[in-house]
């Protein structure tokens, strides 16, 4: 998944860049609004972290100017403003979640797993998918009894999948995750990953449709 | 200096100037009326004396050879009582004819026209047959006085009459122009720490206009003055919890990088001193909202919700481990004027207090019953009425060896006391024999 992080503080927002990133996410981090704007016009984000005292404005009026604009990517808003009408204030402005300052890093990694999965209508970590249990809380995949060892560019394609699960997903979309991790993406790369991850997958898992993209079976 | 009431003091000072005005002006007409009432009398006797004196003349002289018995009794013969009485009397001063009601001793008057008057009467003389008659009418001092005081009394008693009524009418007078005052009062008596909006009595005199005003302007400087120090707690909050925020992440981050042992040791206790100055540091900022007054408001809060977020929020936090179970009553709800952060507060740290010193192992119920009661009831050891009243003030934390800062109860205390509700301390809880309970009453 693609994260946006909008925070002015270098000490924190290095801290937490380097937490989600750790997670296998990509994340890209602005300091402003005037930045988080320009990103979100150009980058489609799984997830937005957002700040709500920036030193060109208010995250709160940033995060309603993306609902009026019909953009429903999950946000998190990260916060010192710690009284309940601040929360409520946010929560109305369609803020997904909102996290005080100082937060444990793993409670950040507990909230963003709660609203992408709420986003994404599953309703718990551990997808189904044939066989396969994929928990995508603690990044593990069993089939049976056995684990299955992913490579984190692997799981950036699996995600991308898992985030519209029953859906297709173009070669662009997956391509764009890929670009995320500021990795080199070739004309074939998506094809090489989609079939590496058939191969520990299993082939019946991941479905092509020809000429549109790729697509996952899954249930939670 | 005694407090004096205001209606009472303009009540009686108006009543009694009413009343000593009424008796001056009376006393004044009583004069008046004596004055005016000598001379109508006067100008009765007078005109009485002169009128009677050819009548008297012409008869003393066609009965001049009749006897004097004779000529005295037919004079006598009248048995009325009359105001006035004469006499007739020849130049030596010797008394012809009398009225019937009056001796025949003379009169004390000279035998000279004009007015004369003694203790008892008050005469007058006419001379009549070149100075060889006079004729003397007798007005009786008594009558007039008499006549003056019914004439007084006339103009009294009604006054007397009126003195009470006045004293209604001037109570009510007082009591509707006072009204305004009450009304201002009361308006100003309604002001505190959550209500500084300016009083708007449109309908108040022209004379309490300057003191709204003034009133107007000084709570438009309070306003202005809790404001800034709301303000600055929060802008104080946020600034200090960034950094917080910020060492804390780097630290967590640093930990999860770290591959010795000893090392990741050293960082636990960096992390663990972190935590422990966040907690302070929120606990400094709680205490520093109180003393700012945020706990009343004037909009009314649905503290239900903000009961729910504050348990979703305990509940979504690792430290709480599912312990805590909630529970509303029937129809229960909880609507008041009061700040929903200042709520927040309260809550948390009750809740809190439940969660850290209470049996770990045991759920901490919370209750929110109809007619405003939240109950927080935690397992736990009894407490003595001492501890239970020493752990509400500021940095008393009881016995217990549990992480805190023993500012908690103190900041719900306050804040509550801000919004109009009660905290009630029970230990042991209602209906066991352990525990610890804390009950938020709301009027």
């Amino acid at each position: 998944m693609r994260v946006l992080l909008v925070e002015d503080d270098q000490t924190l927002g290095e801290a937490v860049r380097d937490h989600v990133a750790s997670s296998h996410h990509a994340i890209d981090w602005m300091q402003t609004i005037d930045d988080a704007t320009a990103s979100v016009r150009v980058v489609e984000y799984g997830l937005i972290l957002l700040d709500l005292r920036l030193p060109d404005g208010s995250g709160i009026d940033f995060l309603k100017t993306l609902r009026a604009k019909g953009d429903a990517t999950p946000v998190i808003i990260l916060t010192a403003h710690d009284q309940i009408s601040d929360r409520i204030e946010g929560l109305n402005a369609g803020a997904d979640d909102y996290l005080v300052k100082p937060f444990n890093l793993d409670e950040l990694t507990a909230r963003i797993l709660a609203v992408t999965r709420r986003h994404s209508g599953n309703s718990t970590s551990v997808i189904k998918v044939g066989t396969l249990h994929i928990n995508i809380a603690d990044r593990s995949i069993f089939s049976g009894k056995d684990e299955i060892i992913l490579s984190g560019r692997e799981w950036a394609v699996l995600d991308k999948l898992l985030s519209r699960a029953g859906a297709i997903v173009s070669k662009p979309q997956i391509e764009e995750a890929l670009y995320a991790f500021g990795w080199e993406v070739e004309s074939n790369t998506v094809e090489v990953y989609i079939s590496r991850l058939r191969k520990k997958l299993g082939r019946e898992h991941v479905t092509t449709v020809r000429g549109v993209g790729y697509k996952i079976e899954g249930r939670s | 200096m005694k407090n004096r009431s205001m209606t009472r003091r303009l009540i009686f000072s108006l009543t009694a100037t009413l009343i000593v005005l009424w008796l001056i002006a009376t006393t004044a007409g009583m004069i008046v009326m004596q004055d005016e009432f000598g001379e109508i009398f006067d100008g009765s006797l007078q005109a009485t004396t002169e009128r009677l004196t050819p009548l008297v003349v012409d008869d003393v002289l066609q009965n001049a050879q009749m006897p004097e018995s004779l000529r005295q009794q037919s004079l006598s013969e009248s048995t009325h009582k009359g105001y006035l009485t004469y006499q007739v009397r020849d130049a030596t001063g010797k008394v012809i004819l009398h009225s019937h009601d009056v001796s025949a001793t003379p009169f004390v008057a000279p035998l000279k026209r004009g007015f004369f008057q003694d203790d008892f009467s008050r005469f007058y003389t006419v001379p009549a047959a070149n100075n060889t008659i006079f004729v003397q009418v007798a007005d009786s001092i008594a009558h007039r006085t008499e006549a003056a005081v019914e004439g007084g009394l006339a103009l009294l008693l009604p006054v007397l009459v009126l003195i009470p009524v006045s004293i209604i009418g001037i109570w009510f007078i007082v009591r509707r122009s006072i009204e305004p005052v009450n009304d201002l009062r009361e308006a100003i008596a309604g002001k505190d720490g959550g209500n500084l909006a300016p009083i708007e009595l449109l309908t108040l005199p022209r004379e309490l206009q300057p003191i709204v005003a003034s009133v107007n302007r000084l709570l438009e400087r309070l306003r202005s003055t809790l404001k800034a120090e709301r303000e600055f707690t929060a802008n104080s909050a946020h600034e200090l919890r960034t950094p917080l925020a910020g060492a804390l992440a780097q630290t967590q981050m640093l930990k999860s990088e770290l591959r010795s042992q000893s090392s990741k040791a050293r960082l636990a206790l960096i992390e663990a001193s972190l935590q422990r100055l966040i907690r302070l540091v929120e606990k400094l900022m709680q205490l520093a909202r109180a003393e700012a007054r945020i706990g009343t408001a004037n909009e009314t809060a649905d503290l239900g919700k903000v009961l729910e977020l504050v348990i979703e929020d305990f509940n979504r936090a690792s430290g709480a481990n599912e312990r805590i179970q909630y529970s509303k009553g029937q129809a229960a709800t909880l609507r008041r004027p009061v700040s929903e952060d200042a709520f927040a507060i309260v809550l948390r740290n009750l809740i809190e207090n439940a969660l850290i010193h209470g049996d770990q192992k045991t759920p901490v119920k919370i209750d929110l019953e109809r007619g405003g009661t939240i109950r927080i009831a935690n397992d736990g050891p009894v407490l003595s009425a001492n501890e239970l009243e020493s752990i509400r003030h500021r940095f008393s934390r009881g016995k217990t060896m549990s992480p805190g800062s023993g500012l908690g109860l103190s900041i719900a205390t306050e804040l509550a006391s801000q919004m109009g509700a009660t905290l009630e301390l029970k230990s042991p809880a209602t209906n066991a024999s352990t525990g610890f309970e804390s009950i938020l009453h709301f009027k």
